[in-house]
């Protein structure tokens, strides 16, 4: 098993060494950059690694961090799309943490050094497994796997039996705490009851003439040997040697200063017999079990007298409980790092990070709150000062210039900015600036341009990270001489109006503001080329669901148009292949729609059949509601595949969810419209069409309905609403 | 009982030899790179055996403690865990063992197949995302299961639904083989006109085509500007043209005038994404032997695509083909995953499921089913302590004979499993006295021999077990049979509440807890109370839910006591409420209207066995 556990890391490696070796030979002329792999961190050098860590956190001007997970979104219809709403995409990021595990962190504290004139790095990469290290309450630990994202890993190379064989555990704070309250409330326990607890334990009935016999051969025996004891005393010390054990199961040993017999070799049934003989018959020996590293001791103590016996009592337990105690320390595992980037309040930077802030939360300081606000306090509780390179590279427009048309993910970043430590060249087009150095450590080895070309390998992405942000940080202008301490560069004001923004979403723009929990759709100087969306108003949104699967989305738009107007639709947007947004062009349409669905679900008769939204409900699984209820779907912890499975499996069986809005209101007075219909003005003609179409569905209810008042009341409708729309 | 007095002294050495070499035993296997290599070798070795053995190594199998198959299940709830696990977890390793008996030896040929849902179409299929259990994580990588080599190089699959959807999907175009009969609606109007306007075209194009052979030494320009005028194209090398369609009706037009040309035209449908035809593509080929020489190829190519779509899917669809029992040591929880990852989705009831399981597997056997014929065994589960259980009560020595035994080397371990499976199946067999001496190489004999045994899941077991041994039960804690309309679950007491705290504590409360009573915790959430008395359990139900509720129970209902019949827990299980804690889950069900009962369900009366050692088994939650 043993060699099972070292090749894959070597393998490894070497195979990176390798590439990256045979990356720089073709890319550059010059001579390949001296490489060796950075710190990777796994149970057996973790204690070690967190010590030296924990110097260079200390020392450092700012932390990189970067994760690898086993996924991103843990169904289609999860991903990011341009129809979610702020709360939305909190959800989304929300699921996404509390599902996939973590599976490498990669932390690299950056250093300036002045001498030097450079920064120095220790890339570390952790390999971060949630094994149950110890018993907890609680459902078992489970996660997701992506398919995809398990299938892109393994195309970089990722080690997976690194992870799951010697992965670092973890237990979050909360876990710790329900550890170490079970652990106290044990202790208690057994000190409230200790003296009784010794007389309760049940004494093993001796049915068979061995266990008699055994019995009074140890009684025979253990006061023999507590006699010798006694007669030694007596006579000084110098007689040990005599009591030489013909049997090697009795071994005369020393426990907390006291004389004591280890018991070698006897079956668990036996031992609970020398336990009962030891506590009938001796009132100076106590039986001790004792915990050690590996394996568990029992021994026979002999004491002076009864408060002496209670004291060894008492030490024992203590002893038992600083195991446990150390136990749970030891179970806390990769969390102290995260301890310590806390405790030290450095900044913290990273790329697009929202989604690695999500996990640390959830993973390592408790459950993830329910709205984004709550969210982000609790962040910045323990992590006053976060800054993402994706909103500094957006934010300005010199850099963006500089980037061109490139996308700021952060492998073309980190080329393009940082070009002398990507390729080992200074890049052609020269910029203003120089790069910034950054030298290397790692353990004993050293080097001012490495690289090991690892990518997505959560270690050097942390690296990238900080390369590009020390690049950007020179490229605004900060001296790294004058701002050489960490709570200077978070001073800095022209890295503070970029701080503690990340991306919520990126495929939109939304930036959350960490301190404050205000949103802004993208700020400042924002990126100029990206394609803007015009401002998607949510109340005017229906979400449908459960129709044909052959339905295509433009066919949605011509079955919409055809009953509510032609240019009632501003647009679709399938979200998988059973689910689409449509946004109409007001929001009372919203309700139009829903009142007309719902009516003609209602009424099984010709005229149905005949409609032109026939064609959307048709199978009669077709569902819809407002964009509100999409929030109620996406906050449910299931995760189907297909929309309308998951509406489903979230308990959703109505077919129309109607707008509560003026319900109560209207049914007050259900013939106040009779009158009012005549009457033109634009505020009645609004009012009143809401109260018309809700009588549609009264009436219809009631099954009183012909066709040709169906017919009636959906011309009337949109008579008013053609007039409305003048 | 069944006991076999000493037969056949001279085995005992080998017997014992195999026994020690347990832990070497070689197995072949296999990965993407040599999948093709051994799907050729596996395909003989099946052919020329009786069983196949199968074992899985799944990524978890419960959620929560609740989640796992408990001794309270009735089938449908035990279906029901089973399907949830199936949806939920991932197969990362398939072992089969095609095998064969014949007296006390078996000869077998293990393969263990790594298995990884690699998207390798694109399409987000087989399976999207999948869960793991951290602790089945854990284990398997304390038996060295090496996970590079499964996610790197594990081979994938598509399930048989899954591949109709994907072929649609991908769009390739499918060749007819079979000319379909001339319709027999006569052709309207605009049906001649349409055959008449193809007919043309498709001429226009032969002659145009048989021209341009002739003249081979056309200028590019010449060539690419008749290609223009004429909307040829090439199919490979061999030019081609398509005929947009907008009906199968059409299609089907296409096909007959094609028929008068059936010399030397392929006709080849074009797929839309939506599972229809969206125009035929006619090939010209040059001569009858090119003609059949294309269709060959088109069929290769066909093959190639359908191979690779497949995946290890061929193993199970070779396995069904052959039509061989299988043995299996957990079978509806091995067959359950079966049916979703290679079949398709899994049905909602266990009836439909059968049906379905049957189709592709008619003959299924249930070592843990065949345990029980032996009586007290059906309290060992796992397969190692039932073979030496067996080892110490009957004298069924087996020889084990492993087809890939020169090849023992490091990282063969694994599977060893479904070794075991075989073994533990031939002792049974012989045990039981139910394989013939000399195997006879007919199926329909074994499979006679065996049928009463076979397709037993062991969740349906609950009324064969009674027939075959009635009144036998050699252990002091026998399990008592009692039907589920006597269990009643409680929730929403206090937390870190004991079975007997909580036993202790209904006893006083109430008159119809004056009777002897049983209770168990199910999680910690979660009690069950067993009556022994009937009408007991809907008395108490009636109690809780009247107003007239008094005394200790009053106030244990007023602290949050609530309590359901067993109705519920199905409900919740086949509403699929699957909660962290049951309490949660029976919470959700019972504010749920009743839409379940009335389909059914209650016809049956299940039973199920009560065991007091469930209190036990929950400690090692």
């Amino acid at each position: 098993m043993n060699t099972t556990k070292h090749w894959p890391k070597r393998a490894l490696i070497l195979s990176r060494v390798l590439s990256r070796a045979f990356f720089s030979n073709t890319s550059t002329s010059a001579s390949p950059s001296p490489t060796f792999p950075l710190k990777h961190v796994t149970r057996s050098n973790f204690d070690s690694a967190l010590v030296e860590l924990r110097s260079h956190v200390r020392a450092a001007d700012f932390v990189a961090i970067d994760l690898e997970m086993t996924g991103v979104t843990s169904a289609p219809w999860r991903e990011s799309f341009e129809f979610d709403r702020f709360d939305i995409r909190y959800l989304k990021v929300k699921d996404s943490a509390e599902k996939f595990a973590v599976v490498q962190f990669g932390v690299c504290p950056f250093r300036w050094d002045s001498l030097k004139q450079s920064f120095i790095a220790h890339p570390h990469n952790f390999f971060v497994f949630p094994r149950q290290e110890i018993p907890l309450d609680g459902p078992s630990n489970e996660f997701l796997c992506q398919t995809t994202s398990m299938d892109f890993l393994a195309k970089y190379q990722f080690d997976f039996n690194a992870c799951i064989h010697e992965g670092v555990s973890y237990l979050s704070r909360g876990q710790e705490d329900e550890a170490r309250r079970r652990l106290k409330s044990l202790y208690k326990e057994q000190l409230t009851n200790s003296s009784h607890n010794l007389r309760e334990t049940m004494d093993v009935p001796l049915v068979r003439v061995a266990d008699v016999l055994f019995t009074e051969r140890m009684k025979k025996r253990l006061s023999e040997w507590r006699d010798e004891l006694l007669q030694n005393r007596s006579r000084g010390p110098q007689d040990q040697g005599a009591s030489n054990d013909l049997n090697q199961q009795f071994q005369t040993v020393f426990f907390k200063m006291r004389p004591a017999l280890s018991l070698n070799g006897f079956t668990s049934h036996q031992l609970s017999l020398i336990r009962m003989v030891t506590r009938k018959h001796f009132k100076d020996l106590v039986y001790v079990r004792f915990n050690g590293e590996s394996s568990s001791q029992e021994l026979v103590v002999f004491t002076d007298s009864e408060s002496d016996k209670d004291r060894l009592v008492e030490e024992v337990k203590n002893e038992h409980y600083r195991r446990a105690e150390m136990r749970i320390h030891a179970a806390v595992g990769f969390r102290h790092v995260i301890d310590l980037l806390s405790s030290e309040n450095k900044l913290i930077v990273g790329h697009n990070c929202i989604l690695d802030i999500a996990h640390i939360h959830s993973k390592f300081l408790g459950p993830l709150p329910l709205t984004a606000e709550e969210f982000v306090s609790c962040v910045n509780k323990y992590f006053p000062n976060i800054i993402d390179t994706k909103i500094l590279l957006n934010a300005d427009n010199i850099l963006q210039q500089r980037m061109k048309k490139s996308s700021t993910s952060l492998s073309s970043a980190f080329s393009l900015l940082c070009p002398e430590l990507a390729h080992g060249f200074k890049s052609k087009v020269q910029s203003s600036q120089p790069c910034v150095k950054v030298e290397v450590h790692v353990d004993e080895m050293r080097s001012p341009d490495w690289n090991s070309g690892a990518k997505h390998e959560a270690g050097y992405d942390a690296f990238m990270t900080g390369c590009v942000f020390a690049q950007v940080c020179s490229h605004l202008g900060i001296d790294f001489q004058l701002y050489s301490t960490s709570e200077n560069l978070v001073q800095n004001e022209k890295l503070q109006k970029h701080m503690n923004l990340l991306y919520l979403s990126w495929i939109n723009g939304d930036v959350i503001d960490l301190r404050t929990g205000s949103r802004t759709a993208e700020f400042l100087g924002s990126n100029i080329l990206r394609k803007r969306f015009p401002r998607i108003l949510y109340e005017n949104i229906v979400l449908i669901w459960g129709f044909p699967s052959k339905l295509k989305p433009s066919v949605i738009r011509e079955c919409i148009c055809k009953t509510l107007g032609p240019t009632s639709v501003i647009s679709i947007y399938r979200m998988d292949q059973t689910a689409v947004f449509v946004q109409f062009s007001k929001a009372e349409l919203v309700s139009d729609f829903l009142i007309l669905k719902e009516s003609l679900e209602r009424s099984d008769d010709a005229i149905s059949v005949l409609h032109p939204l026939s064609q959307l409900l048709e199978g009669g699984n077709t569902r819809a509601a407002s964009y509100e209820t999409y929030k109620d779907i996406c906050e449910s912890p299931v995760s189907e595949l297909l929309f309308a499975d998951q509406a489903e499996a979230v308990g959703i069986k109505w077919k129309t969810k109607l707008l509560p809005s003026d319900v109560v209101e209207s049914q007050e007075d259900n013939h106040f419209h009779l009158e009012n219909a005549l009457d033109h003005t634009p505020e009645t003609v609004e009012k009143s069409k809401i109260r018309k179409t809700e009588d549609v569905v009264n009436d219809s209810s009631n099954k009183q309905l012909t066709c040709n008042e169906i017919i009636d009341t959906l011309l009337k409708v949109e008579k008013i609403r053609r007039t409305s729309n003048l | 009982m069944v006991a076999l007095i000493p037969r056949r002294l001279f085995c005992t050495k080998i017997s014992r030899n195999c026994h020690q070499h347990q832990l070497q035993w070689s197995v072949k296997q296999v990965t993407k790179s040599n999948f093709n290599d051994s799907l050729h070798d596996f395909h003989s070795h099946l052919s020329s055996s009786d069983f196949v053995a199968v074992s899985l190594q799944n990524t978890g199998s419960f959620s929560a403690p609740w989640h796992r198959l408990s001794s309270f299940d009735c089938p449908e709830t035990t279906y029901l865990k089973a399907r949830r696990a199936a949806d939920r977890f991932q197969l990362l390793q398939f072992a089969v063992c095609p095998f064969t008996i014949s007296g006390s030896k078996v000869t077998a040929h293990p393969y263990n197949f790594h298995l990884f849902p690699r998207d390798e179409l694109n399409i987000g299929m087989p399976s999207y995302s999948f869960s793991c259990q951290t602790s089945y994580l854990t284990a398997m990588a304390q038996q060295g299961f090496d996970f590079n080599a499964c996610i790197y190089d594990g081979i994938s699959y598509l399930s048989r639904a899954q591949e109709l959807v994907a072929k649609v999907r991908m769009g390739n175009p499918i060749a007819i083989h079979h000319v379909m009969k001339p319709s027999s609606t006569p052709p309207s109007v605009a049906d001649t006109i349409f055959v008449e306007r193809v007919k043309s075209r498709v001429k226009h194009w032969k002659k145009a085509c048989a021209d341009s052979s002739s003249r081979k030494t056309d200028e590019a320009l010449v060539k690419s500007l008749r290609k223009l005028v004429l909307g040829g194209e090439q199919y490979g090398s061999r030019p081609c043209m398509t005929i947009d369609v907008c009906s199968e009706r059409q299609v089907q037009l296409v096909l007959e005038m094609l028929g008068e040309f059936s010399d030397d035209l392929v006709a080849l449908k074009i797929p839309t994404k939506g599972g229809g035809t969206q125009a035929v593509r006619v090939v010209l080929t040059s001569s009858k032997e090119d003609k059949s020489l294309f269709e060959r190829q088109l069929q290769n190519v066909e093959e190639e695509q359908n191979k690779k779509i497949r995946g290890f899917r061929e193993v199970i669809d070779l396995i069904s083909a052959s039509q061989k029992p299988v043995v299996s040591h957990n079978s509806l929880n091995d067959f359950s995953v079966i049916h979703s990852k290679f079949i398709g989705p899994l049905p909602l009831n266990m009836d439909e499921f059968l049906c379905s399981l049957r189709l592709v597997f008619p003959h299924v056997f249930d070592v843990n089913h065949l345990m029980k014929e032996i009586g007290p065994l059906e309290n060992v589960t796992n397969i190692p302590a039932a073979i030496s259980y067996l080892k110490n009560r009957f004298f069924a020595p087996i020889d084990m004979e492993i087809s890939h035994g020169a090849l023992l080397n490091e990282g063969k371990i694994h599977g060893q499993t479904v070794l075991r499976i075989c073994h533990l199946f031939a002792k049974l067999c012989s045990v039981l006295r139910i394989t013939p001496g000399a195997i006879q190489s007919s199926d329909d004999n074994i499979t006679s021999l065996l049928d009463g045994y076979a397709n037993s899941f062991k969740s349906c077991s609950g009324s064969s077990q009674e027939s075959v041994d009635g009144g036998i039960r050699i252990w002091t804690k026998s399990p008592r049979k009692v039907g589920c309309k006597h269990l009643v679950f409680l929730w929403g007491f206090r937390d870190s509440l004991s079975a007997g705290m909580l036993k202790s504590l209904l006893q006083g409360s109430h008159d119809v807890f004056s009777e002897e009573f049983d209770v168990c915790l199910v999680d910690k959430s979660c009690a069950i109370v067993v009556f022994l008395q009937p009408n007991l359990s809907q008395a108490f139900l009636d109690i809780m839910s009247s107003e007239g509720i008094s005394g200790s129970l009053r106030e244990l209902v007023s602290e949050g006591l609530r309590a359901a019949g067993y109705e519920t827990y199905k409900r919740a299980c086949g509403l699929g409420y699957w909660e962290a804690d049951l309490a949660s889950s029976l919470d959700k069900a019972s504010a749920t209207p009743d839409c379940f009962s009335q389909s059914g369900s209650e016809t049956n009366p299940s039973e199920v066995f009560w065991c007091n050692d469930l209190m036990i088994n929950l400690g090692d939650l």
